[in-house]
């Protein structure tokens, strides 16, 4: 990066901070802090392991040194400054899930951003409706980035280990269904939750192999193991039947048929369906209980962006690339490195290598994207 | 009507408060109680209670009864119960008191499925009680229902294959006394291990000896004598790691200890695998190797293959991994294939 850009990343950075609400988190004072600065002296990446005893210290910290990027630890210290996590004392931390489109899709950075506010949907809608937290113990922050965090301040989860949080983490994504339980007989009430959402995925399957050419489908399902000339042909013959039993969640003849069972255990494009049900959050995320994360308000440093803090029922409207722009329209000169198509404020700007003049807002986003150097000799004038 | 309380043999339950209180009231001095022939009969049945829980596998039966509930006076059996607690506390290691809390939570709800069929019910509920989960209902929060169970092996038991809706979980009534059973060994490890002073610790040590001495014999039993070809790839992996004076993550160092000292390996031996590293400091790793075999924490059994894929330390897998989830299931099964092949 050129002492130019450097600067006036700063500056925009500098002139945020100096004017923003920093919302602190709650129990301040017994979090880890860690920064990262847009000059990063190579040798130390991070600065972490620092603590403050209030709002106002933060605050001053954050105007005076101008970070790239503010992260806090979901954890909560008797000593959070302490240099190592033995002597830090842990007593409990915030249960946290983090969406990052770059784990689920390639592609524009519109439609990564789309794609990854539905996991957020899909998530909040299992944390809320079938798990029981309240939405009131929820926010959904939008990283700044590529993704969304889901934080859950449920105090009677703070205490929880690792193989608690894995519970729940394997609940959102859908890991560790056991086909045999989610195909057994139930009776009585109609499914809920995994198995539910299990029963459509495996009668959506159904009706697709239905769809195909019979020999297609003989072909397509004689590869499984287990699954002879015979017992593919009985299959094919009932899938009216067991598309019709799916529809009133009646497995009682399904689960008996060796063709299902392989394809509930093994068939990939099955599984691609039943995922796809899953929120894909992180999994090494929640279960870490020493996690450093954005602190909703701050900036993010690899974009410009701010890291948003919504309530759980403002997803939907929330649109990041006109909601998490925090910079100005005023004319900026930039050298683009390469050319470069994105859509910032509701326009849509096609960038050619070279240099050009855009609103700031979009400079900031080139610039902290490494994507785009400022041109001419000074950064802005003021 | 008498209080159901009142029907329990606090023998059969010696974990619960109102148990404990009457050892409290026997003896004022332990010291004391140890050098007399109450204490000395206390301390041989806690051995046994200890050794029990050692050797005993599966099920219990209606012939086990006796061995269960031994004619001593009830204050000396419940002692026992608290001195064997006591004994592992001082030897120190994280499979003797995982196995001992596995085996009082067994016993006790074995007994309580042969209480005559009025009083089970009744039992069961107050034991529940006491120990803060509610087993009336036929389903329960989802969080009491994830602390209680996530530990518990089995795949039927994990959240995403029960029935969740608005908060709760759905429960057959034929699952309340695996979750009970559950209940009694987490709360029963809860507290372990216990503080002793290292004086009282000192006066048992002849005990403690022979105890730690029977079950070193038994993990070599089990797992017999340490065939390091037949460690599976990831820790092998590790090892090599180790030798080439790789700075290992900490979770790397936890699986390779937690599998080595599960395997039967001392901690001595354990050390020497890591003093194969170029910058080997002697008294850091002894202490990281007790941490993860003995004291403290709660996560003393190796990590499953699931858990070692998260973390990356899932390497070179070959052909005999498909048919395990647990890096200790490969070992026992290269182990026995060789013994075979021979
Ligand atoms: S599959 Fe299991 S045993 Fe095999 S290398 Fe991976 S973790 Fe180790």
């Amino acid at each position: 990066m050129r002492p130019a850009t450097l600067e006036f990343l700063k500056q925009r950075f500098a002139e945020y901070y100096r004017t923003c609400y920093l919302s602190p988190p709650s129990s301040l004072e017994q979090r880890e802090w860690g920064f990262i600065f847009l000059d990063a002296s190579t040798d130390v990446r991070m600065r972490r392991h620092m603590a403050f005893s209030d709002q106002r210290e933060l605050v001053d910290y954050v105007r005076n040194m101008v970070p790239a990027h503010v992260y806090y630890s979901s954890a909560y210290y008797r000593t959070p400054a302490a240099p190592t996590m033995n002597d830090k004392g842990w007593c409990g931390a915030d249960l946290i899930f983090d969406l990052d489109a770059d784990h689920i899709m390639r592609g524009p950075y519109a439609a990564m951003l789309a794609r990854v506010k539905e996991e957020a949907e899909k998530l909040i809608g299992m944390l809320t409706d079938e798990l029981g937290f309240s939405r009131r113990d929820l926010s959904v922050v939008f990283s700044g980035g590529r993704g969304y965090h889901v934080h859950v301040r449920e105090i009677a989860v703070r205490g929880w280990s690792s193989q608690e949080r894995r519970e729940i983490v394997d609940y959102v994504r859908g890991t560790g269904i056991d086909p045999a339980v989610m195909l057994a007989p139930a009776g009585g009430t109609p499914p809920a939750g995994w198995r539910r959402r299990y029963l459509d995925a495996l009668r959506e399957h159904l009706m697709w192999l239905r769809g195909l050419e019979r020999d297609e489908a003989k072909a397509h399902i004689s590869v499984l193991k287990g699954v002879g000339e015979k017992s593919a042909a009985n299959f094919l013959d009932s899938l009216d039947r067991f598309i019709a039993d799916l529809r009133a969640y009646r497995t009682d003849d399904i689960w008996r048929d060796r063709t299902v069972r392989a394809i509930a255990a093994a068939e990939i494009e099955f599984e691609n369906r039943v995922r796809d049900l899953g929120a894909r959050a992180d999994e090494p995320v929640t279960t870490d209980i020493k996690r450093l994360i954005r602190m909703p308000g701050s900036l993010h440093g690899g974009s410009g962006m701010r890291v948003v803090p919504l309530g759980a029922g403002d997803l939907a409207a929330f649109d990041p690339l006109v909601d998490a722009v925090v910079f100005g329209e005023r004319d900026v000169k930039v050298e683009m490195k390469a050319e470069m198509t994105t859509s910032l404020c509701g326009n849509t700007y096609a960038l050619k290598k070279g240099i050009t003049t855009v609103p700031e807002a979009l400079a900031v986003f080139v610039c902290c994207r490494n994507v785009a150097e400022i041109a001419g000799e000074a950064a802005d004038g003021s | 009507m008498v209080g159901v309380h009142h029907r329990i043999d606090p023998v059969k339950y010696p974990f619960l408060e109102e148990s404990q209180q009457i050892v409290r009231k026997q003896i004022d001095s332990i010291e004391h109680f140890l050098s007399g022939f109450e204490g000395r009969e206390a301390l041989e049945r806690a051995k046994e209670r200890v050794i029990d829980a050692l050797t005993h596998r599966g099920e219990f039966f209606q012939e086990d009864i006796p061995k269960l509930l031994p004619r001593i006076p009830p204050e000396r059996e419940l002692a026992s119960y608290a001195l064997a607690r006591i004994l592992v506390s001082c030897i120190g290691d994280r499979l003797l008191i995982e196995r001992l809390c596995r085996y009082e939570a067994q016993r006790s709800v074995f007994l309580l499925q042969n209480e005559d069929g009025r009083s089970f019910p009744e039992i069961r509920n107050y034991i529940a009680e006491k120990l803060n989960i509610d087993l009336e209902k036929d389903d329960m929060p989802v969080v009491m229902y994830v602390e209680l169970i996530s530990q518990m092996r089995d795949g039927r038991w994990r959240l995403v294959n029960r029935d969740v809706r608005d908060g709760r979980v759905r429960l057959r009534p034929e699952e309340t006394i695996d979750l009970l059973r559950e209940r009694i060994r987490v709360v029963l490890h809860q507290k372990m291990p216990l503080r002793v002073p290292p004086a009282l610790c000192d006066r048992i040590a002849p005990i403690a000896d022979e105890i730690a001495a029977s079950y070193q014999q038994q993990l070599l039993e089990q797992f017999g004598a340490v065939e390091e070809e037949a460690f599976p790839p990831c820790i092998g992996g590790l090892i090599h790691a180790i030798t080439a004076g790789t700075n290992l993550p900490h979770m790397a160092r936890f699986a390779i200890t937690a599998f080595l000292h599960t395997i039967g390996m001392s901690t001595t031996e354990i050390a020497e695998i890591y003093a194969r590293a170029p910058d080997f400091d002697p008294e850091k790793t002894m202490y990281q190797v007790e941490h993860i075999s003995g004291r403290g924490g709660t996560e003393y059994t190796p990590p499953s293959c699931a858990t070692m894929r998260t973390f990356g330390l899932c390497t070179n897998r070959d052909r005999l991994c498909e048919r395990v989830n647990h890096p200790l299931s490969y070992y026992r099964i290269k182990k026995s294939d060789k013994k075979k092949q021979r």
